[in-house]
């Protein structure tokens, strides 16, 4: 079997009800995640039909269902260890990169 | 392919409850979580409980894994290895995904876990016609791929191999191993998600196929390091170079050299920009040098008569702040 279409997320965003498909949810839960800010829309005003996530959205979907699910962590909740989370790597990387890790 | 004791990577007796399970869970996902853990083999550790909770979380999964165990235990394989399920050893259970989990947490499942529940840990709809016929579109699927950072620069063609579990026509799952050409778009950064549309799982009453997401994860390289779009090398200049200032020539990513003018009296630690030689895109990255002054070895006479005239004609006390 050969894959036919490939695309990256940069160049070609989810949909509200591809991202929900993606991490197994519904729709709901995902605009949960836009209200609680685990994700960023760029018009959180606009109707979600319009709205449209990129990677780094999809990982940070992925990892507040983990949050979810394997803590039993409410999503205001896991909104902070994903933003806690995000700040340490920056700087690992940045560590790292400078050759102090 | 080694028989994985699920229990005893969490550390609970075979009978352990829901809520045992659960505790013992979470005591372990905080001491190896990968991004707290000071423990070396932190992500297969945590690969290893995540897997063995995804079974003995789920009624249907457990149960089936316990009666493969029965029969392992039972010397089920002569060399104690484990190389396939026996047929017919699930028969009677059928897998579904519970509430929150998503397809997405078999990503790094090992090849145990596949070769028992498939890579996407949930089978069996409509086994055997026992259920009414219904459509629903396929589930999503995903799996990582590893690339260099030539491949990310450049772009690549890369064959990847999955094993997957498929319905045959009498509605039994079986492993098939597909094998899907995957085009990386140049520019590609690690945490990117390439989606593969239509390869995912199999729909059913005549639904699509899902879609398979692959995260792209770029190996280490030997000269440049990643953050962001940004990447960036340790330059080791002389102290000469540093002091007085030099042109030299550096390699860059995509496979030429550049000459570069170090500064006069450069110092260790210095970052050099090189404008948009990081990785490509629409906002390209930039190529970060860190200087890193090397000192010439002291191993000739010559070399240590050198030392010392410079110590002479320049009077240098590096220890001054400290009031030394």
């Amino acid at each position: 079997m050969r894959a036919t279409t490939t695309t990256l997320l940069e160049s070609s965003p989810l949909t509200v009800r591809e991202l929900a498909r993606a991490v197994g949810a519904e729709d709901q839960w995902v605009m949960r995640l836009v209200e609680v800010e685990i994700l960023h829309v760029d018009s959180p005003t606009e109707p979600p039909e319009r709205w449209h996530f990129r990677s780094a959205d999809l990982q940070r979907a992925l990892a507040a269902r983990r949050l979810e699910r394997d803590f039993g962590a409410n999503l205001d909740t896991a909104a902070l260890i994903l933003d806690l989370q995000s700040e340490l790597r920056r700087l690992r990387a940045l560590m790292e990169a400078h050759g102090l890790a | 392919m080694d028989f994985k004791d699920y229990y005893s990577a969490l550390g609970v007796a075979r009978d352990a409850s829901d809520d045992d399970i659960r505790k013992a869970y979470r005591k372990l996902a905080r001491k190896y979580h990968p991004d707290v853990s000071k423990e070396a083999d932190a992500d297969a550790k945590m690969r290893d409980i995540n897997e063995a909770r995804d079974v003995l979380q789920d009624k249907e999964k457990r149960a089936a894994y316990d009666q493969l165990a029965d029969h392992v235990a039972r010397g089920g394989s002569p060399d104690g290895g484990f190389r396939q399920p026996p047929p017919g050893w699930d028969e009677g259970f059928e897998f579904h995904r519970g509430p929150g989990q998503g397809p997405a947490d078999h990503a790094d499942f090992s090849e145990f876990f596949s070769s028992i529940f498939g890579s996407r840990g949930g089978a069996g709809a409509g086994r055997g016609g026992q259920r009414a016929p219904y459509r629903e579109r396929g589930e999503d699927h995903h799996a990582a791929i590893e690339i260099s950072l030539e491949d990310a620069l450049h772009g690549a063609e890369r064959q990847l191999s999955l094993r997957a579990q498929e319905i045959d026509d009498q509605g039994r799952p079986h492993l098939v191993n597909r094998t899907l050409d995957v085009k990386i778009p140049a520019g590609v950064r690690p945490g990117q998600y390439i989606r593969l549309a239509g390869q995912g799982l199999p729909g059913h009453g005549g639904e699509p196929a899902g879609d398979l997401y692959l995260e792209v994860r770029i190996a280490p390289h030997r000269l440049y390091r990643i953050e962001g779009h940004d990447l960036y090398m340790t330059l080791p200049v002389t102290p000469t170079e540093a002091a007085l200032g030099a042109q030299v020539t550096v390699p860059t990513p995509t496979g030429g050299h550049v000459d570069v003018t170090v500064p006069k009296g450069a110092r260790n630690g210095m970052k050099l920009r090189l404008k948009e030689r990081g990785l490509p895109g629409k906002t390209p990255g930039h190529l970060y040098l860190l200087l890193e002054i090397a000192l010439p070895p002291a191993n000739t006479d010559a070399a240590r008569a050198a030392y010392e005239q410079l110590a002479k004609a320049v009077p240098f006390n590096p220890r001054q702040h400290l009031g030394a």
